[in-house]
């Protein structure tokens, strides 16, 4: 599903240069759950950034379900990220002018589809059909959380990448997140970043990333 | 929901803050609308004016003057050619090109006549046409019409009735040699301050009788219409389509009115364009403010599937709204401004002008999309995965 072979990349900082990841190659199987873990400045984030298509190798290659990424137009990319990736952050991220529906919505607006079925069936899955009309700043951290989820599933991506997705809520709330990813997990390849041991078990894989490289 | 309901919703949420890039508009509009308008009704007003003045064009036939010296002595000057104009040639004129333009047409016939024991100028006319040419006289009595079965009416000037001792409904008889003529004051003309005061007014064919001149006149008195007319170019066409007539523009005065109000619109309209664009900057900053303010919003809708292209309509789409919210309510105050300061500047009441209201919201529109230009480069340069690393 999702080879990332000798990937390398650098960043400039200042007048230096500092590679975050150093010839990391991976394999991730269709539907399987990985967590990411490693300290901060290992690479996580990077390597998240790179399978969503928001930023491009320095070097090595990176393929999804047999298509090769890297050398790909921007406006290719787009449109492949689209289809492809869903994203979850720590901090949610939702627009605040926008109810939980027309959040959960808004991948479809950027794809110019109308789909009022699919952005339901996504707020029923995270259990939040009830909630739909009510804007971010009106829901909890963890509601928040399940629209952001909900908007990250609605397009049906094959791949969700989900960057400390537990990091601003309490244990239980958590608790209840993951086990949302795990239940995503099968019908699509689930990526976790994440500091939480306890969690990552959940996971069916847990990558570590060491100076940016694997140490599995 | 599409994009646009996305960028309207956002709209609502910043309202305040977009307050000032609206109220740079409303400035700008406000400007044009009211020096637009207030110019405009001047304008108006002047051309409405100039009306007033009668004739902007007298077509009379050419007289070369040749001198006539025997040696080194002066003998004087010798006049040669027609004195006169052709009546029945008179419709040709509405064949020139700019033929639409000419309002009034009016054939003058001059000569002396006897009136007792002195001496007057007759001028003959056609009562309808010089009643439109010199609407703005005032005559006790009534204007003359065209000769009809009944007693030959005249309108006399100011200066000959009194001393004569006219007024309406006064009998008198004109003579010119043989001929005489009974006549009835049908007016009296009060003092307008030109030759007319001193003339005895009467129909064309009647003057024609007592001239011994049947279908003849001595002049036209054309009215240009003269908002935009170019009073020059018809008089040209007029002496082209006649030749051995001389056709003089009267317009001088009018035009240098003209040109003092178009100069001073001139330079109200810069001050108003240099407002436009201090209101494109207003906007263009507060676009740019409200663009580094979403940074990580932009960020996100890039990750979650936005294109370069939509990014850039929806800040194209929040600069059109902007600029047409303001385009609009700057036409208001601008309508009120200028129905305000109008009377005491210009001396004129200015009335709505609703067609520029969409041109100049327009205008407006442009404005903010123009001002989105660099919000939208600086949102284009946003890397998502950059933001994403700073959250």
């Amino acid at each position: 599903m999702i080879r990332i072979l000798n990937v390398d990349k650098r960043y400039r900082i200042g007048a230096g240069e500092v590679q975050v990841l150093r010839g990391v190659s991976l394999d991730v199987k269709k539907g399987e759950f990985v967590s990411v873990m490693g300290q901060s400045g290992s690479g996580k984030t990077t390597l998240m950034n790179l399978i969503g298509m928001l930023d491009s190798p320095g070097g090595g290659s990176i393929s999804i379900d047999g298509t090769d990424i890297t050398g790909k137009s921007q406006k290719q990319l787009v449109e492949l990220r689209r289809r492809t990736v869903g994203f979850v952050f720590q901090q949610f991220h939702l627009i605040p002018s926008l109810t939980a529906y027309e959040n959960v919505a808004l991948p479809l607006v950027f794809a110019g589809e109308k789909d009022n079925d699919a952005v339901a069936a996504a707020l029923g899955r995270v259990g939040l059909s009830q909630r739909k009309d009510h804007k971010p700043a009106e829901l909890s951290g963890g509601e928040q959380q399940r629209v952001a989820i909900a908007r990250a599933i609605v397009m049906k991506p094959k791949i969700l990448l989900a960057d400390e997705p537990t990091g601003a809520l309490d244990a239980a709330t958590g608790s209840l997140i993951i086990s949302m990813l795990r239940s995503l997990a099968g019908e699509m390849t689930v990526i976790m970043v994440t500091h939480n041991m306890e969690l990552a078990m959940c996971s069916d894989r847990i990558v570590n990333l060491k100076d940016g490289n694997i140490a599995e | 929901m599409r994009l646009h309901s996305l960028v309207l919703k956002d709209i609502s949420r910043r309202k305040t803050k977009l307050l000032v890039a609206v109220l740079g508009v409303v400035v700008a509009s406000a400007a044009i609308v009211a020096v637009v308008s207030t110019f405009s009704a001047a304008t108006d007003s002047l051309y409405e004016e100039s009306d007033n003045f009668g004739a902007n064009i007298i077509v009379r036939p050419e007289v070369k003057t040749i001198p006539l010296v025997a040696g080194s002595t002066s003998m004087g000057s010798l006049f040669t050619g027609e004195n006169y104009i052709e009546e029945s040639e008179i419709p040709r004129i509405y064949t020139i090109m700019e033929s639409s333009k000419l309002s009034v047409v009016a054939p003058r016939l001059y000569g002396v006549a006897e009136l007792g024991n002195a001496s007057v100028v007759v001028m003959g006319v056609d009562p309808e046409e010089e009643r439109k040419l010199n609407s703005w006289w005032k005559v006790q009595g009534s204007w003359i019409s065209s000769e009809g079965p009944g007693q030959t009416g005249v309108m006399v000037g100011s200066d000959i009735a009194a001393p004569l001792g006219l007024t309406e409904g006064s009998l008198f008889t004109l003579r010119n040699g043989n001929i005489s003529m009974d006549v009835l004051v049908a007016g009296v003309i009060e003092s307008t301050g030109g030759s007319e005061d001193a003339y005895v007014i009467l129909p064309l064919a009647a003057s024609q009788r007592l001239l011994g001149r049947e279908g003849k006149v001595s002049s036209l008195e054309v009215r240009a219409l003269c908002n935009s007319c170019p009073v020059e170019e018809i008089s040209m066409q007029i002496e082209e389509k006649f030749p051995g007539l001389e056709a003089r523009s009267m317009s001088q005065i009018v035009r240098n009115e003209l040109a003092v109000v178009e100069h001073t619109r001139s330079s109200a309209m810069a001050v108003s364009v240099i407002t436009l664009l201090v209101s494109t900057l207003t906007v263009a900053s507060t676009m740019l403010a409200s663009v580094n303010d979403k940074l990580k919003e932009i960020g996100i809708m890039r990750a979650i599937g936005a294109s370069d292209a939509q990014i850039v309509s929806m800040l194209f789409f929040e600069g059109a709204i902007i600029g047409a919210v303001g385009g609009i309510i700057g036409f208001v105050i601008g309508t009120i401004a200028s129905s305000i300061a109008a009377p005491l500047l210009v001396q004129v009441t200015p009335s709505p002008m609703w067609q520029i209201l969409l041109p100049v919201t327009g205008i407006c529109v442009l404005t903010g999309m123009f001002a989105s230009l660099l919000p939208a480069n600086r949102a284009l340069g946003i890397d998502p995965a950059e933001v994403l690393r700073s959250v």
